[in-house]
């Protein structure tokens, strides 16, 4: 993995980071360090550690061992002096409900030691920047969903923090709540470092450089996301046949340099679809083919079946060398072939191989 | 000290933007004015036959007193933390560039201040009864320390019950039973023989306390025992916040 250029002195730099909550260990070994000026998107499915992690990095909880360094301050040694660089935004954006937007603000810019003389200044910069200046006098008990987590973003950005550190942003929001969130989200990315945490895939392809996957309390993958891609991913290929299914897969499974396979609905132009077409047969990364009942609802295409395969092909090979010699085996073992080509692997699929979820139990 | 003072001034605006403070004030006048409405009363019919007691001393060491605290301390000190981590705002708080330290001496000393708040319009009842005889300040003043007192204490229990609750109602309730139970213990300098018993229910006697300070005797070692209650609890509460780093 390539290292994003760094300035001297990374603006977060956690070493052998762990937490536990009684005998469970919630974080176990993280270690990483984002330098200045990154956008780093922190993935991992829920219950993974995310929020732990960042909850030790503003210092809201204690590590149970490991450091954490924010803007070169021991986040438990030095606390004040880490979090002055930090704007948080907890998961929740907690508020009070019984302010109003332009008082919250207020109190937040007076607790983070602005200047008295530029409070006002500093809110209206957060104000704009987050666009909640249309709810300003607005008590924040009444305020809709997206605007309080757009009020919790202002008070991230008072004072123009370093370092912005955002606990699931646009979680509970709209596709249009969203959307605005993103933009704002990536606007900052020019002047601030951003950690942003998310299970929503598009949201760090859409925002982030960088990505650190978590899973079960541990640091699974870290690095620009096209390469996380290329790496993890490996290459893949949809092949759709007509035959018999239990023998296609058992064809297709015996080719070269492939490392799992999973049935995927055919697509609607071969054959009419059906809801509830994807299932998982085989656990695509540890190459370990296992096979589960058939389809229930792949529907009879004469004697044979249409069923369409989710190969995906050893890393270091080239995919279309590796398709080529998938579809001449099939086509000399007389199989229809009714669909092959290439397909770019997503970081869904990536997160989800490295988080566990192609495992079938 | 900004953090405090940020701190202190949000406490302030969020118990009196809610109707708690307005309601507490308004039940705490009531049972204050029914109070003085009874001394009142009571002296306008019986002049001669309490000539050792004044109508200030007796509506300062009236059982209403008690009743009220009972009323108000809880009340005003049940949310300070315990809503805060209800609604996980504690998070926001907690992670700005502020102490544990200063979080917990601000929210109690808005407590404490909308405590002092609360008493302020009984001075009226002060300005009354001076129109009808002549009104000893040093016993005042001594009484109102006493209330200071008491109050401080109290208000120092109700935050560490606070602290150690999600929720206001069990803070509330914990809160009232520990002044409660204080005040039961109180009780027990009337029940027990002299003796060991009896010196460390007279100790912790608010009855005996009030009367004392509305007889305009400030005894050092009730003044040292609110004090004590008061800094453990606070000390305590600074454990129980840090302690939330680390559960």
């Amino acid at each position: 993995m390539t290292e994003p250029p760094h300035t001297p002195a990374p603006l977060i730099e956690v070493q052998h980071l762990r937490r536990s909550y009684g005998s469970v260990v919630a974080v176990r070994d993280v270690s990483f360090s984002i330098g200045r000026g990154e956008v780093v998107g922190f993935l991992g499915p829920n219950g993974a550690g995310k929020s732990t992690t960042l909850r030790m990095l503003v210092g809201y909880l204690g590590p149970s061992s490991g450091h954490v360094r924010v803007n070169g301050f021991d986040v438990v040694e030095q606390p004040l002096e880490a979090r002055q660089a930090i704007g948080y935004m907890a998961e929740t954006a907690p508020l009070y409900p019984e302010m109003r937007v332009l008082e919250y603000l207020t109190f937040r810019a007076r607790l983070k030691r602005l200047p008295p003389r530029e409070l006002g200044k500093h809110v209206d910069q957060a104000v704009q920047k987050a666009s909640v200046g249309s709810v300003a006098r607005a008590l924040i008990g009444t305020l809709s969903r997206g605007y309080r987590q757009r009020v919790a973003l202002a008070d991230a950005l008072l004072g123009n923090p370093p370092l912005l550190i955002l606990d699931e942003p646009t979680a509970g929001l709209d596709p249009n709540q969203i959307h605005s969130v993103r933009s704002v989200i990536r606007e900052l990315g020019a002047e601030h470092t951003v950690l942003l945490s998310t299970h929503i895939l598009s949201e760090v392809e859409s925002t982030c450089s960088r990505a650190l996957v978590i899973d079960r309390g541990a640091l699974v993958a870290q690095g620009p996301i096209g390469e996380l891609r290329r790496q993890l991913g490996g290459q893949r290929a949809v092949v759709t046949l007509q035959d018999s299914r239990q023998r296609a897969l058992s064809l297709v499974l015996a080719a070269e340099h492939v490392l799992g396979v999973t049935t995927v609905a055919p697509s609607s132009s071969l054959v009419p679809p059906r809801p509830g077409d994807t299932e998982l047969v085989s656990s695509g990364f540890t190459g370990i083919a296992r096979h589960s009942s058939p389809p229930p609802s792949i529907p009879p295409y004469g004697e044979d079946r249409v069923v369409s395969f989710l190969v995906t092909f050893a890393p270091e090979e080239d995919g279309v060398v590796c398709l080529e010699r998938l579809v001449t085996r099939l086509v000399g073992a007389d199989v229809r072939v009714r669909e092959a080509r290439l397909r770019e692997t997503s970081l869904e699929e990536v997160f989800r191989q490295l988080t566990g979820a192609l495992d079938v139990s | 000290m900004t953090g405090f003072w940020a701190v202190y001034r949000r406490e302030m605006l969020s118990l009196w933007v809610t109707p708690l403070a307005w309601l507490l004030l308004f039940s705490f006048l009531l049972l204050q004015g029914i109070s003085f409405y009874i001394v009142i009363d009571h002296y306008a019919h019986f002049t001669s036959l309490t000539i050792d007691q004044g109508p200030t001393q007796s509506y300062f060491s009236s059982l209403f007193i008690p009743l009220s605290l009972l009323l108000i301390c809880p009340a005003l000190s049940m949310g300070l933390f315990a809503e805060e981590r209800r609604s996980g705002t504690i998070e926001a708080l907690l992670t700005a560039p502020v102490s544990g330290g200063a979080v917990v001496h601000a929210k109690y000393l808005a407590a404490l201040s909308t405590y002092l708040l609360l008493w302020l319009p009984t001075l009226l009842y002060v300005i009354i009864v001076r129109k009808v005889v002549e009104i000893d300040w040093p016993v005042v003043g001594a009484s109102y320390l006493g209330l200071l007192l008491v109050g401080a204490a109290y208000l120092a229990i109700g935050i560490l019950m606070s602290a150690l609750s999600k929720s206001q109602l069990v803070a509330l309730m914990l809160t009232t039973l520990a002044l409660f139970g204080l005040f039961i213990l109180g009780i027990g300098e009337r029940v027990f023989e002299p003796g060991l018993l009896h010196d460390i229910c007279a100790h912790v006697s608010l009855v005996s306390q009030l009367e004392d300070f509305s007889r305009g005797v400030i005894d050092l070692r009730r003044l040292v025992f609110d004090a004590s209650v008061a800094i453990l609890c606070l000390f305590l509460t600074r454990r129980v916040v840090d302690s939330w780093r680390w559960g």
